[in-house]
């Protein structure tokens, strides 16, 4: 049941590299957060039933409901339907994403430790360097969002690869940090967006040398 | 005990922003600085003790928290009178302490985190409090530098987690499943070398945004551009420090490995093209802020040099992060009175000052030497002892190329520094709008004192410290 939610994981990627609009970012956002929630759910359960709850908590309600909202929210204040400018075409970046799937599978071979789990290993690791050249190629700052969330999903996915299953306290400080990030990444795409009336990165070039 | 500390700072910054009440925030901001000297003091006496499972006061620890502490007295005493002088409101004011407060929690707690997750947690907080005191003018400037910061360090932050990832990998397949520092000391030896390098590359790619160091050094240079002066004396300083902390405790632990030499050649690379850079964007400077924060990217360079070279150079490398604090923000606190009179941090638009304020002037040109390396600032000890390590490890054409840059990097930042003490400019401020406070100077005098008696005659304690700090290295 793993492999079919690391395979769906992989698609969404593939999708992202494929879309355009601004809500479809956010809908596949969300369903990377289920399909995290899956594999948690299938995976875990030998850790202790707190840290168990926990995390399916933590991908089920952060993950897929509170983020996911949140952006939209972002994204309706700052009126973004469409995103039409990637500096790359789509079919260049569908090509890309094959390549970054192909290179992780060989890194992952290359590393060849009994204390990753293969399995979890090349997705996460395509998903962090797929969020790093999400965020190079749009020039939206909201899409670059978008990119560090799935540079953050591929990074809870790394944890479970190598199996490091941190102290409640700590995982709690953890979740609350990035979901503070993110909302006030989202406050100050709002700031951005009425300053500036647009979210396009050429408009942030006032400070320079 | 210090898990307390963290709990009432979090409260105390709560009700000072949910209150609102001036009277309200000067009583509990002063009880905050009583209370952050008291866990300093409590650290120094329980020095290598364990505390609140996660903490332990360590030496390199104790020292950093000892600038803190000082340089946080003397931020809200600048930070008085810059929100005097900005006529801030009751609200921006409770915003304004209540994140800085948040902020020396969060790099206090960096200081003293044992554990690497615990160290990561304390250094993400800092970015979020950060941004907030970047944005406290509310201008267009300060929202683009804020943006620039959070964004750019929760990426690079998110990529120094990647690389403790890759040092759990190794770690567990010794046994170690927590990412205690102690733990993890303890199993070096037989630690993957790949993991190892790859988790020491990302770990100094993410926090160089925090340490001001090269390849993420940008977003700090934005950051102090448009932050207010005494925020910006704090990120040039205190949060660089931290940055410097979370590469120093990964150090450590690839420094009892074979990765040793690698991981010294990375910090040799990213400090000489720090300094390189430096040396170049001082050359067509126009902003003073920039300037100090291109010098700021300099001497991060310098001590990521020193820990690259080794020997005394980690000596050298920890005195001069300290000796830097100190200078650097000195000067960053003596520019915000320089704005007074110009209303302006460009170039072009200040000059004159030492006729108008000589106190001012004075503490500009106490400022310059000691930032400047020159004799009898404790920055010409920890640079001497860098460039003796270079010449004994016989990196010459490293220490002659980096001896012809710090001279490019002298005569730029001094021409500058001239310019503002005496140069002629066409910009006139009314005199009515100038506000002084003639005791504001009282601090810079006393931090540029303290790198030149540190440097001449450092207390035993001092170097007890920093000995201590580098003896898992040797």
């Amino acid at each position: 049941m793993t492999y079919l939610f690391i395979i769906l994981y992989t698609i969404t990627l593939i999708y992202f590299a494929l879309s355009e609009r601004v809500k479809k970012f956010v809908w596949l956002l969300s369903i990377q957060g289920f399909i995290l929630f899956g594999i948690a759910f299938f995976s875990l359960h030998k850790i202790k039933i707190f840290d168990f709850i926990f995390i399916l908590a933590e991908t089920i309600l952060v993950k897929s409901l509170i983020v996911p909202w949140f952006l939209n929210k972002v994204r309706k204040h700052n009126h973004l339907k469409r995103v039409q400018e990637t500096s790359v075409p789509v079919s260049y970046s569908l090509i890309i994403v094959v390549m970054i799937l192909l290179f992780s599978f060989l890194f992952n071979n290359f590393l060849n430790s009994n204390y990753i789990h293969t399995k979890y290993f090349t997705v996460s690791f395509a998903s962090i360097l797929f969020g790093i050249y999400f965020i190079i190629i749009h020039k939206n700052i909201f899409s670059h969002v978008v990119g560090y969330l799935i540079i953050e999903n591929g990074t809870f996915l790394l944890s479970l690869a190598v199996g490091s299953v941190m102290p409640m306290m700590v995982n709690l400080a953890i979740l609350l940090d990035i979901l503070m990030g993110v909302l006030v990444l989202g406050v100050f795409i709002n700031r951005i967006g009425d300053a500036f009336e647009s979210t396009k990165i050429d408009k942030l070039s006032k400070l320079k040398d | 005990m210090f898990l307390i500390f963290i709990i009432i700072s979090i409260i105390i910054s709560l009700s000072i922003y949910l209150i609102k009440n001036n009277f309200y925030t000067i009583i509990v901001r002063n009880l905050f600085l009583l209370l952050l000297f008291s866990i300093i003091g409590y650290a120094y006496l329980h020095f290598e003790e364990t505390n609140s499972w996660y903490f332990k006061f360590d030496s390199l620890g104790i020292l950093l928290s000892f600038i803190l502490g000082i340089l946080s007295i003397a931020t809200f005493y600048h930070s008085v009178l810059y929100l005097k002088r900005h006529k801030c409101s009751a609200r921006h004011k409770a915003g304004y302490y209540s994140s800085l407060i948040m902020l020396i929690t969060a790099m206090l707690s960096a200081y003293f985190s044992e554990n690497i997750a615990v160290l990561w947690v304390s250094i993400e907080t800092t970015t979020l409090f950060v941004s907030i005191l970047i944005f406290h003018e509310r201008t267009k400037e300060a929202l683009e530098a804020a943006w620039k910061y959070l964004f750019v360090s929760s990426v690079g932050v998110a990529l120094a987690f990647i690389g403790i990832l890759f040092l759990c990998i190794t770690a567990s397949s010794n046994g170690i499943t927590d990412l205690s520092l102690n733990h993890l000391l303890s199993i070096t030896q037989s630690m993957n070398p790949l993991c190892l390098k790859l988790a020491f590359l990302l770990v100094l790619t993410g926090f160089s945004a925090k340490m001001g160091l090269f390849p993420l050094h940008t977003v700090a240079i934005d950051a102090h551009t448009v932050a207010p002066p005494p925020i910006s004396a704090f990120i040039s300083t205190t949060l660089m420090n931290v940055g410097f902390l979370g590469i120093f405790r990964i150090f450590t632990i690839i420094a009892k490995t074979d990765a040793l030499h690698w991981a010294q050649n990375v910090l040799l690379i990213a400090g000489v093209i720090s300094v390189f850079l430096s040396a170049i964007q001082l050359l067509k400077i126009k902003h003073y802020k920039r300037m100090f924060a291109f010098s700021s990217l300099e001497h991060m360079g310098i001590v990521a040099i020193g820990l690259g070279i080794g020997g005394i150079g980690y000596y050298a490398a920890i005195l001069h992060l300290v000796f830097h604090s100190f200078a650097k923000a000195g000067l960053f606190y003596q520019i915000g009175q320089v704005y007074q009179f110009f209303k302006s941090y460009w170039i072009k638009d200040a000059a004159g000052y030492f006729k108008k304020a000589p106190i001012g002037g004075l503490s500009i040109i106490l400022g310059m030497v000691t930032i400047l390396a020159i004799p009898p600032s404790g920055l010409f000890v920890s640079e001497f002892l860098i460039f003796k390590a270079m010449f004994i490890h016989k990196y010459y054409y490293i220490a002659i190329f980096v001896l012809i840059l710090l001279t490019i990097i002298i005569y730029s930042f001094s021409k500058n520094i001239f310019h503002l003490l005496y140069g002629k400019t066409n910009n006139v401020v009314q005199q009515e709008s100038i506000k002084i406070n003639p005791y504001e100077p009282i601090s810079q005098f006393i931090l540029f004192g303290l790198v030149i008696y540190l440097g001449i005659n450092p207390p035993v304690f001092f170097t007890d410290l920093i000995n201590a700090a580098i003896a898992i290295l040797n």
